[in-house]
């Protein structure tokens, strides 16, 4: 806006100084003219008195004249025209001036009427015409020039004051502009940093709160800055001694001091730090444990720090550690379980065996030999040893279905049940037993454990069937919808496998539906029905392996129903 | 690649005796059934070179009579298990006394003196040994062979197979599966 | 062949348990020859000597002391002279997968020690019996499965 307004004025000047460079050099052409005049009448008075006063008058004009001449010159210096018409001009006055003199030398010769002394005359007079008019050529020119620059300087004078009031609005509303810009960013300015102070605070706090430091490492002054809840989480007052590395490492466990070292130095030669673990130990003795992190930032000039998180995870560590004993202590115990389960069910088996392989001897050798008490005495141990046989057996099963690391196969269930009922074709066939079955879709399963369920609860329909009524066992399938289901407390699964068995044997009182399925519990005298309450027990667990439910329902003389629900994946 | 051959067990014996009795080079008709008639007279010595000849594929020579009724017995029971589909529905006591030209009693208690077991059995035996083949290198389900072996339901081929193997029959073919994976283990391809 | 003994070994390292095996031979009509070892390394001592005479049929239990029935089936079936014997596993008890496995290992028989001494003896001769059949009449012995 300056620029423009002094570049304006500026010209404004220029076209002043041309002005009167103009009046100037008009006035020096007049002065030649009047100059040579001069010299004229003085060499006029002189030819006619021959009074040297005159000459004097001469020689001042001419002296003048060229005095003059050497202004003009310099002050037209600029314009080719005027210094062309002023060479011209020159000639003419030299030649005037030769005139001059030759006209004196015939005055001195007293030739004055000689015909060649007109003739001078009148040439000299000639020369004076054309030096006239090359005089007034150039002051018209210059009053051209003049009159152009005279325009030239009103048209400026006149829009100057336009100018100089533009620019001044120009510039007023500039001002106006930049003041509500800077008004607004002050503004922003301090949106943001109350937002800064929130943020900054709550950063304090949530250090505080999950028990975290941060740090920053500038790397070109080689400098460190601790936040304050990072000398908390040391055991000291907030910026209570100088951020430095050495100071830190005062607090490090002794035995992890050389691990932070190494690590620090790695940071340190590539400005970044990955994971690391260590101890501390605050001044009362405490010992935590931390673990710290950190990443290098770039600012806006090139200069880089590398912000640092260390966080005290004592807690979670002593957690961890709890959580893993307590683990290890489960799983302990649960394959003492298991293997003393199995143990006590597999290395029984053996001597019962063969106490059971002796009695056969004793029967079939010795039985003569006996006395009647005795051979009642052989087979009440008989009956006991088979008893016997029994419980270990389901024990064992029971024990084998513990596994947890068996492998789900996609498993073919018709086949399963044609298998179950191969197992039990003996008991079926002996009964008359009827089993029909819906067509049941291949299910993912343990394939040894759906066909000891199956073999279970079929069993356990034929084990428990009317006497005199031949056993009717109907296996049907559905898929059902958990939402459907009220049964199914905890739902992990949308949809279920469905499949009941449903039999016409002497069925049992509804308050016992629960409680049938807890390991050795009997609902019968074991002299009217065989049972070891351990097969109901495997068939629970089965399904609870499998991520499913079972039901039962039972109507006292008219039938049980046993639901099992397993997840459709 | 692993191929699977069905054996013809009677034409295979039948090939093998031709062969070493030509070594010997006495003239002869074989009549079937691992049944050699000579057409000349044969020594002591050609007889046991020809006995040890057979031993290297676990054959040999019977001479006893009795062994070698049940010999024919055993076979004629094979192949009409095996072979001979047309006759399988006729009762197999009429066919080996119609094949062998002696009462079924008499062939019956031969069997079982000389066996320890008894041609019923035998039978059964055999028709399980032809169910597991089938099972093994054919197609064919479980239903289609209690069909083509003459069974009155899958459930009592099954039994059957169950009471004379004491596995089931899908069982049978998941282990023998098994075994042939764990013998050729499958070459990545 | 019905006229020579049929040869028999027994691995157990139960004292009882081959009493009633050789008895149970004994009071069968069979003709037979039992030996009896009384660990795995023993057994295999013998067999892999190499003129020791193979028996018509192994019977191996499954818990041995310094050599166990498992590891003696595999060990049978990687030695070309004796992977075609005859193999029955004599064992107290097993989970279904143990004793599919045992026959996927290559073993032909598997009994449960039976409880009886009546029933033993029917199920020793049935495996006499049967396993005998598969050796003279023709029978495909890879298929030899029995569960008893």
């Amino acid at each position: 806006m300056g620029g423009l307004a002094y570049k304006h004025l500026q010209t404004l000047i220029k076209s002043f100084d041309l002005v009167e460079h103009t009046y100037e050099v008009n006035i020096e052409l007049e002065q030649i003219l009047s100059y040579l005049k001069d010299s004229e009448t003085g060499q006029r008075g002189y030819l006619i008195s021959k009074d040297t006063r005159f000459l004097e008058s001469f020689f001042s004009g001419r002296e003048k004249t060229n005095n003059s001449f050497a202004r003009l010159k310099e002050l037209t210096k600029k314009d080719e025209r005027q210094q062309q018409k002023l060479r011209d001009l020159t000639v003419l006055i030299d030649k005037n001036l030769n005139y001059f003199d030759e006209t004196f030398k015939y005055s001195k010769n007293d030739n004055l009427d000689s015909k060649e002394f007109d003739a001078l005359l009148l040439a000299g007079k000639k020369t004076m015409d054309n030096i006239r008019l090359e005089i007034n050529q150039m002051i018209n020119h210059n009053n051209n020039l003049l009159r152009i620059r005279k325009l030239d300087n009103e048209r400026s004078i006149t829009n100057t004051p336009i100018i100089i009031y533009s620019v001044l609005i120009i510039a007023l509303l500039l001002l106006l502009f930049t003041y509500s810009k800077i008004n607004n960013d002050i503004k922003n300015l301090q949106t943001k940093n109350l937002q800064l102070e929130i943020f900054k605070e709550s950063t304090n706090q949530s250090e505080i709160v999950s028990k975290h430091g941060t740090w920053n490492w500038f790397i070109e002054e080689n400098k460190f800055s601790y936040s304050d809840n990072l000398y908390r989480l040391l055991g000291e007052q907030p910026q209570s001694f100088e951020p430095t590395i050495e100071n830190f490492m005062q607090f490090v466990h002794p035995e992890d001091v050389d691990k932070l070292k190494k690590q620090v130095e790695k940071m340190m030669e590539k400005q970044d730090l990955p994971f690391i673990y260590y101890r501390i130990v605050q001044k009362n003795g405490s010992i935590r444990h931390f673990k710290a992190y950190g990443k290098v930032l770039t600012d806006n000039e090139e200069n880089r720090r590398l912000i640092g998180t260390t966080a005290d995870i004592t807690d979670e560590i002593e957690n961890y550690r709890l959580l893993e004993e307590r683990n290890l202590e489960l799983e302990r115990n649960n394959k003492e379980l298991s293997s003393f389960n199995h143990v006590a069910s597999h290395d029984l088996q053996e001597p019962l065996r063969k106490i059971q392989t002796f009695i056969s001897r004793l029967e079939d050798k010795e039985s003569e030999n006996l006395s009647e008490r005795g051979n009642l005495y052989l087979e009440r141990i008989k009956t006991s040893s088979t008893r016997m046989r029994l419980l270990i057996d389901d024990l064992l099963q029971f024990s084998r279905t513990n596994k947890s690391e068996e492998i789900l196969e996609e498993t073919n269930m018709n086949i399963i049940l044609e298998n179950a009922k191969q197992e039990l074709a003996e008991t079926i066939l002996e009964k008359n037993a009827i089993i029909t079955s819906d067509t049941i879709p291949t299910l993912t399963v343990i394939p040894f454990q759906l066909q000891q369920l199956f073999i279970n609860l079929i069993g356990n329909s034929l084990k428990y069937s009317k006497k005199e009524v031949a056993p009717n066992i109907r296996i049907s399938y559905e898929k059902v919808d958990a939402k459907n289901v009220k049964k199914i407390k905890k739902k992990k699964f949308n949809f279920y496998h469905k499949i009941t068995f449903e039999d016409n044997g002497i069925g049992f009182d509804e308050e016992y539906a629960e409680k049938i399925f807890v390991l050795f519990s009997r609902l019968h005298n074991k002299n009217e029905y065989s049972g070891t309450g351990i097969g109901l027990s495997i068939c629970k667990k089965i399904v609870d392996n499998h991520q499913g439910f079972i039901f039962a329902i039972g109507k006292p003389n008219i039938g049980s129903i046993f639901e099992v629900y397993l997840p459709f994946n | 690649m692993k191929i699977f051959i069905k054996f013809d067990f009677t034409a295979v014996c039948n090939k093998l005796i031709e062969e070493k009795l030509s070594e010997l080079g006495v003239k002869h008709k074989v009549l079937g059934f691992g049944e050699i008639e000579f057409l000349e007279k044969i020594t002591e010595d050609q007889l046991s070179q020809l006995n040890n000849s057979l031993k290297e594929y676990g054959s040999e020579v019977i001479e006893n009579q009795k062994s070698i009724l049940v010999q024919k017995i055993k076979d004629t029971i094979t192949d009409m298990v095996f072979n001979d589909d047309e006759n399988i529905n006729v009762k197999s006591s009429v066919y080996l006394s119609e094949k062998l030209d002696h009462s079924y009693g008499y062939l019956s208690n031969l069997f079982s003196e000389v066996t320890y077991t008894s041609i019923e059995n035998f039978i059964i035996l055999q028709k399980i040994e032809y169910t597991k083949q089938l099972i093994i290198n054919t197609d064919l389900k479980i239903t289609d062979i209690a069909y083509k072996l003459n069974y009155s339901s899958v459930a009592h081929l099954s039994t059957q197979f169950k009471n004379t193997t004491g596995i089931t029959p899908s069982a049978f073919q998941r282990i023998i599966t098994k075994r042939r994976e764990l013998n050729n283990p499958k070459k990545q391809e | 062949m019905q006229h020579k003994d049929v040869f028999i070994i027994l691995a157990d390292d139960d004292e009882d348990d081959r009493l009633f095996f050789e008895d149970a031979f004994e009071e069968l009509k069979i003709d037979t020859k039992v030996s009896t070892f009384k660990d795995g390394l023993e057994l295999m001592n013998y067999l892999t000597q190499e003129d020791s005479i193979l028996p018509n049929i192994l019977f191996l239990d499954l818990n041995m002391p310094k050599k166990s029935g498992i590891e003696c089936l595999t060990e049978i079936k990687k030695i070309n002279r004796l992977k075609d014997i005859a193999i029955a596993i004599y064992s107290t008890s097993a989970s279904e997968e143990d004793i599919e496995n045992t026959f996927v290992l290559g073993a032909n028989v598997y009994i449960k020690k039976p409880n009886d001494f009546k029933k033993l003896k029917k199920v020793l001769s049935n495996v006499v019996t049967i396993n005998w059949q598969y050796h003279t009449s023709g029978l495909n012995k890879d298929n030899f499965l029995l569960r008893l």
